[in-house]
């Protein structure tokens, strides 16, 4: 990976700054009993989905993704293909690249094995809350230290949650249905997606076609029915802008 | 699934993360993503979120649309979305959902 040469050396927003470190941690402490409680639930449903703690443990570690975690978990205990599993997890996490797009252009100049770890650890909340406080792309000191300061305890409150979570799970009965907790916790993270017209009428078609395609080999009806959702909300989203335009040049 | 098949599923897994979230910063450079694209990955999240739930809180055991009251899970689920709607609050919801479901298995009256 080689750097443009036209980018203006920055060293200085990479160096350690006491206060931007300090200011993320506090910025980011009120999330944090919500991402352990969000990685306690996905703890629990991975062991109540059928993984076994060494399995669950690698899991929390080394995928670090909530909603994809909990989006793999049925399709793991259904048998579905591996490529399938993996197209969904792609799909559930495409929110990142928008993210990744919005955050890597501060920190182009870090080397990129640091680009990389950082990318891989910055999830949907870190990002709102970095970018509320440096909307500018220019360098600036301090930077990458706030950016840690969100990011460090964040992850640590997500594997506290999480492997409590995998430990509590194991330890309670299966009729307790505390599976049941991740279909509920992937609903609170569908919610605020679904806002608009497009986007609900999308999420409701594609519900539609899964339950009806439900029975497709491979779980393609699963992969059938986000094409079909996603399609369904780009038409509406065209159609209402061409409705708006066209009433502009008649108005 | 064997427990190898669940290791390489979680490497995959772990691949779709760094593929999504580190995907710019290894480009590195400003890019703007065009609109239909953009669109595209705005909206794909919550379809693939409602096909995955879907499913599971419709279709009994055997496969079959269960579209009434004795089907808890989709009282349940249906209760707890209002919750959210109401609340904005994830964890509260999860308690509420999971109280109400509980709830509702173990009252004989409604089965």
């Amino acid at each position: 990976m080689t750097e443009p040469s036209s980018a203006a050396p920055s060293p200085y927003v990479a160096e350690h700054h006491e206060p931007s470190w300090r200011e993320g941690v506090k910025t980011g402490m009120p999330s944090l009993f919500g991402i352990g409680a969000w990685g306690l639930v996905v703890g629990i449903a991975m062991i109540k989905s059928g993984l076994t703690i060494p399995q669950a443990l690698g899991m929390t570690l080394l995928v670090f993704a909530g909603s994809a975690q909990l989006a793999a978990l049925p399709l793991i205990a259904s048998g579905a293909p591996i490529w399938v599993i993996f197209l969904t997890a792609l799909v559930v996490n495409l929110r990142f690249v928008i993210f990744s797009a919005l955050l890597a252009p501060h920190f182009s100049h870090l080397p990129w094995q640091k680009r990389l770890l950082l990318g891989y650890t910055a999830g949907d909340l870190t990002v709102a809350l970095f970018l509320q406080k440096y909307p500018s792309e220019a360098p600036q000191l301090g930077k990458l230290s706030y950016l840690k300061g969100l990011l460090y305890p964040n992850w640590g409150s997500w594997q506290v949650g999480s492997i409590a979570g995998i430990f509590l799970g194991s330890t309670v009965p299966a009729e307790w249905g505390l599976g049941f907790a991740g279909t509920l916790a992937i609903i609170c993270v569908m919610i605020p997606l679904m806002i608009g017209r497009p986007a609900l009428c999308g999420v409701l078609v594609a519900g539609a076609v899964s339950v009806l395609a439900a029975g497709m080999p491979y779980k393609l009806g699963l992969l059938l029915a986000v094409l079909v959702g996603m399609l369904t909300a780009m038409a509406i989203e065209e159609g209402a802008e061409k409705w708006r335009s066209k009433g502009k040049h008649h108005g | 699934m064997a427990d190898w098949e669940i290791w390489v599923v979680i490497g995959v897994l772990a691949l779709a993360t760094a593929a999504t979230r580190s995907s710019f910063w290894l480009i590195g450079h400003h890019i703007t993503i065009p609109k239909r694209v953009q669109e595209m990955l705005r909206y794909a999240p919550a379809c693939a979120l409602a096909a995955i739930v879907a499913p599971d809180l419709i279709l009994a055991a055997d496969g079959h649309a269960v579209l009434s009251l004795s089907n808890l899970k989709l009282v349940s689920g249906i209760v707890a979305t209002i919750y959210y709607l109401l609340r904005r609050n994830m964890l509260e919801t999860i308690i509420f959902g999971m109280a109400f479901f509980t709830a509702l298995r173990l009252l004989p009256v409604i089965q």
